[in-house]
């Protein structure tokens, strides 16, 4: 009966005799500022790559070269109208409108809103996605009704011997 | 061993200006402006040293 534990509870205010806290979780001064150093560190490592990226745009990495594509002879497109081909790649189609002589203007046709065909329209003076009416600006391929909220991607057309040539496109805005 | 808040304050005020100089960055990354962008980034790579530099300076005059 003597060497029975008869000092239960035992007098001190820990119920884990076996672990050593040590203070460990108490945040003082030094580490208080050793965690915004670190902070700053994340910061600086995770700025890295957003300058990388600016970087690589300011090269122009980022724009892509394609070959020129011959679009249509001159003579073949009246004023006014509209032909449909495939620029850069063979299935990302493209429109080309003949809006006066000497102004020519190509967008990729795929509507930006579910990439439906956009058609021109001759009489209204503007393209239409006949989904959901998303219309576009002839002029810029800015979205001015319908779902739509960005603009069509514009394509870089050039004139040269009697005929359109088209030599780059704009990148599609996300 | 009088401790000194100064290089707490001067901590606060790096990560402060990390906040400030990150947001710029993104913001000038969707605008289009990368040469801002990557002034933004070498501030905020800067600041770290920065910081570091001030924690040692603290830590071994003051405690």
């Amino acid at each position: 009966m003597s060497d029975k534990n008869n000092k239960i509870p035992f007098n001190e205010d820990n119920y884990t005799h076996n672990i050593n806290r040590n203070n460990e979780r108490k945040l003082d001064r030094r580490g208080f500022m050793k965690t915004l150093v670190g902070a700053a560190g994340v910061f600086a490592v995770s700025s890295l790559p957003w300058g990388v990226m600016a970087a690589k745009e300011l090269n122009r990495l980022g724009d892509k070269k394609y070959p020129k594509h011959k679009i249509a002879d001159l003579d073949k497109v009246p004023v006014g109208d509209a032909v449909d081909f495939h620029f850069p790649g063979e299935h990302d189609s493209a429109i080309l409108i003949r809006l006066s002589e000497k102004k020519f203007v190509a967008y990729q046709n795929a509507c930006t809103h579910l990439r439906c065909p956009v058609f021109w329209q001759k009489d209204e003076g503007e393209m239409l996605c006949p989904c959901h009416h998303g219309k576009f600006d002839v002029e810029t391929g800015a979205p001015i009704a319908g779902p739509p909220r960005r603009p069509l991607p514009e394509i870089h057309v050039k004139v040269e011997n009697g005929a359109v040539y088209a030599v780059g496109v704009k990148r599609y805005e996300a | 061993m009088k401790r000194s808040y100064i290089p707490v304050g001067l901590l606060l005020v790096v990560l402060m200006l990390n906040i400030i100089f990150t947001q710029y960055m993104v913001h000038q990354y969707f605008y289009e402006n990368y040469t801002n962008t990557i002034i933004a980034a070498v501030v905020n790579v800067l600041l770290f040293p920065v910081a570091f530099i001030i924690y040692k300076k603290g830590v071994n005059v003051n405690d």
